[in-house]
């Protein structure tokens, strides 16, 4: 193994790599806008629920059905339209999210121990969002019938029931940044690590200075470490970079040892890398490798756990995610970053993230010497 | 300007693509691959939540409330554990997701009609989840209370309370609230972005680098049979795309049209002609391949991912975000193919987004002419 000539390999890349100001500039500025427009759009926190109110009723009971359903500031009345056939209007163009309608008899029927039906309309587009809004305004509801309850029977109905201490754990405010902002940084890395090492390589096969390389005195696994060191350097500086962004920019604590992060960040490398490698040895263009890197980036996001929870998917899908490598880093790093865990408690996920990027990386580089010799 | 120019040159970059067969086939295996994941195996929904079970009394009552918990199909007790140690295990490790911690004295309060507390321990970690399980179990101890009292008003002889209000819920444009049904017109919209803008971003950068930009543009070649012959193979590739992936949608997972097919059709192709002047211009402007694709992913798919309403809700974004939202292509295309997929809408309430796109598809096709004229074609 000739160090010398690695290093002077490792140069010609990022010399190369670095002249062209435009690569310059997305190295830098890719991670930051990724990082930046991510963490403020991932958001499922549940606020601001437009509500289109029809009120018929207009009577004290009325009034304090509306006035217990905006006391928590999660629901605003956006609009009050004069009939059914507008407030559907509103809900076919998007303008709001429930809406309710309050009989001219409702405050009759309560009086008299009756029930009174509302009519509430729930826009479920996005299905998980008009889920929690539906039990939100259940909840308020449930209130507003117990002091009713209360009011009506005038006497003692103190009996026996539960009540429920919820506690959040990990996100005590369910604060959705919290969650997303440690998936991005793995997301960042992967995409960057894996497109650029397979491009870079194949740049090198179209233009046709690959044939060069070979016959230089420069040995098959010597051009391949010198070819994948600057990425690993880039991977890593960005990592260096974004952590601190996504600390102090958002606000993240981190909870558990930078160390441990930095462990799974190489190893996470590994499988990335090793895939990039694998990637530059089956594709002959750039547009191929580019089409091939989408091929395994979107399964490996969407198969993460990163949006869609993992307990979700069928069950052999479920096992297809164990060949994920985003998959564990994922669990180590929202363990490390809200958990406070590391080694100890995750280092399956370790030991997982680390024979997988043993076997890929192995196995691209085999393929890649047979490629070049 | 000439067919006869145009068809030359779609032939050639027809022939670019036919030589490099995997990249063809992987513009038809990506949106398979993504229709089928996000039909089948994902979801935003929130079921079968993992539960770990503490009952300190092992009474009569606190055993009807577990199996009141386990008839749910939201919940699921995956362990019955007797220490915290073990609460704390299973969430620290993820094997758990809620746990339910019912105290020494619980059975007794709610006989002598007493209040009784109740621990419940989420893991906050998916804020998605943890909105969507804390209402769910809620809603079930809001449930179990109403029996509690009814069976208290009947042992004093008490007529049974009617709730005063009674909230009758109807869903509309997603009836049975599943997050497919949402996810799939995004989907559509995402893979006419990878098909269209990010592989054609390549296509003149390509050109460039190789050198045969020269000879290009010493033939009798206009720029604008140019641009046209590049776009065409792209646009029924593309176009394909969008019917296989509607074809999928409605065999598959029974997610029927419920709007017009040909207003699709129209919208469809406005869209895909926006992506595909976005990535030639993207390619002739950066006349490098790395570069080009770099700079379409960062302007073309991930805002697209990102801000385009498709999982992602953009009234919950900042407002400067929500304002980029306006420009980006992608946001009108959901609207529409939500619109027609969801909503039943028609032409009548859809111009504006449709006009939108067609002004968008208009000012990149004069900038990529222009573009092209400046560098000498």
């Amino acid at each position: 193994m000739g160090w010398l000539r690695i290093r002077e390999m490792v140069r010609k890349e990022f010399i190369q790599l670095f002249r062209d100001r435009a690569v310059r500039s997305i190295i830098v500025m890719t991670p930051l806008i990724q990082l930046l427009v991510f963490g403020y759009v991932v958001n499922y926190d549940i606020k601001n629920i437009r509500v289109s109110l029809i009120d018929e009723a207009q009577t004290r009971e009325s009034r304090f059905l509306i006035d217990s359903l905006t006391a928590g500031g999660v629901f605003q009345v956006a609009s009050i339209p004069a009939s059914a056939g507008d407030m559907e209007k509103l809900f076919l163009e998007g303008k709001a999210d429930l809406g309710i309608r309050i009989p001219p008899d409702f405050s009759n029927l309560i009086r008299r121990g009756k029930t009174a039906n509302i009519q509430v309309l729930a826009d479920g587009g996005m299905s998980n969002m008009a889920a929690v809004r539906i039990s939100y305004l259940s909840a308020v509801i449930d209130r507003f019938n117990t002091s009713i309850i209360h009011e009506l029977y005038n006497r003692d109905l103190s009996y026996g029931r539960i009540d429920a201490r919820i506690r959040t754990w990990y996100n005590p405010n369910t604060d959705s940044q919290k969650f997303f902002v440690p998936g991005i940084l793995a997301f960042i890395l992967m995409l960057i690590s894996m497109l650029l090492t397979s491009i870079a390589i194949i740049r090198e096969k179209e233009v046709g200075t690959m044939e060069q390389l070979i016959v230089t005195p420069i040995k098959p696994i010597e051009l391949i470490i010198g070819k994948t060191i600057p990425y690993i350097v880039i991977a890593l500086g960005q990592a260096v970079v974004i952590t601190p962004l996504a600390i102090f920019w958002f606000d993240i604590p981190l909870a558990g040892s930078v160390l441990d992060l930095f462990g799974a960040a190489c190893l996470f490398l590994l499988s990335t890398l090793g895939i990039g490698l694998f990637i530059s040895t089956v594709s002959k263009t750039q547009q191929q490798a580019m089409m091939t890197t989408f091929f395994f980036v979107l399964p490996f996001f969407m198969l993460s756990g990163f949006v869609f929870p993992i307990s979700n998917m069928p069950i052999i899908v479920q096992w297809l995610t164990y060949l994920n490598p985003l998959r564990y880093f994922l669990v180590i790093i929202r363990g490390v970053f809200l958990k406070g865990v590391g080694l100890d408690v995750l280092w399956e996920q370790y030991a997982a993230l680390a024979a997988l990027g043993m076997v890929v990386f192995a196995g691209a580089i085999k393929r890649f010497h047979k490629r070049l010799e | 300007m000439k067919t006869k120019n145009i068809t030359a040159i779609a032939r050639k970059e027809f022939y670019h693509l036919l030589r490099d067969f995997r990249s063809l086939y992987l513009a038809f295996a990506i949106p398979l691959l993504l229709i089928l994941l996000f039909g089948y195996a994902l979801s935003l929904d929130v079921n079968h939540i993992e539960t770990i079970v503490v009952d300190r009394e092992k009474t009569d009552l606190s055993r009807d409330f577990i199996s009141s918990l386990e008839a749910s199909p939201y919940f699921q007790i995956i362990e019955r554990a007797d220490s915290m140690k073990a609460v704390i295990n299973a969430l620290d490790h993820g094997r758990a997701r809620l746990a339910i911690v019912i105290p020494v004295g619980w059975t007794a309060d709610l006989r002598a009609d007493r209040k009784t507390t109740m621990q419940v321990i989420l893991d906050g970690s998916d804020p998605n989840f943890a909105g969507i399980s804390s209402s769910y179990i809620s809603g079930l101890i809001a449930r179990y209370n109403g029996n509690l009292l009814a069976d208290f008003l009947n042992r004093h002889g008490m007529q049974k309370i009617s709730p005063p209000v009674n909230p009758q819920i109807r869903v509309w444009f997603n009836e049975e609230m599943e997050s497919r049904n949402f996810i799939i017109p995004g989907i559509i919209a995402i893979i006419v972005i990878i098909v269209a803008a990010l592989l054609t971003s390549l296509v003149i950068a390509r050109e460039y680098e190789n050198g045969t930009m020269e000879t290009i543009r010493s033939l009798p070649i206009g720029a604008g049979e140019f641009l046209l012959g590049k776009a065409a193979p792209y646009f029924f590739i593309a176009l394909t795309d969008v019917l296989i992936a509607v074809l999928m949608g409605q065999m598959l997972f029974g997610i029927v049209m419920k709007a017009s097919f040909w207003l699709m059709l129209l919208a469809s192709s406005l869209y895909i002609i926006v992506a595909l002047t976005l990535g030639l211009l993207i390619s002739s402007v950066t006349k490098s391949q790395m570069t080009a694709n770099q700079t379409a992913i960062l302007i073309t798919y991930l805002p697209s991912l990102l801000l385009s309403n498709f999982v992602f809700p953009v009234t919950n974004m900042p407002v400067v975000l929500q304002a980029i939202t306006k420009i980006i292509p992608a946001t009108y295309y959901i609207e529409i193919l939500s619109g027609i997929y969801l909503k039943n809408l028609g032409f009548g309430l859809l111009w504006p987004d449709l006009l939108v796109l067609l002004v968008m598809s208009s000012l990149l096709a004069l900038l990529n002419y222009l573009v092209l004229r400046k560098e000498g074609f």
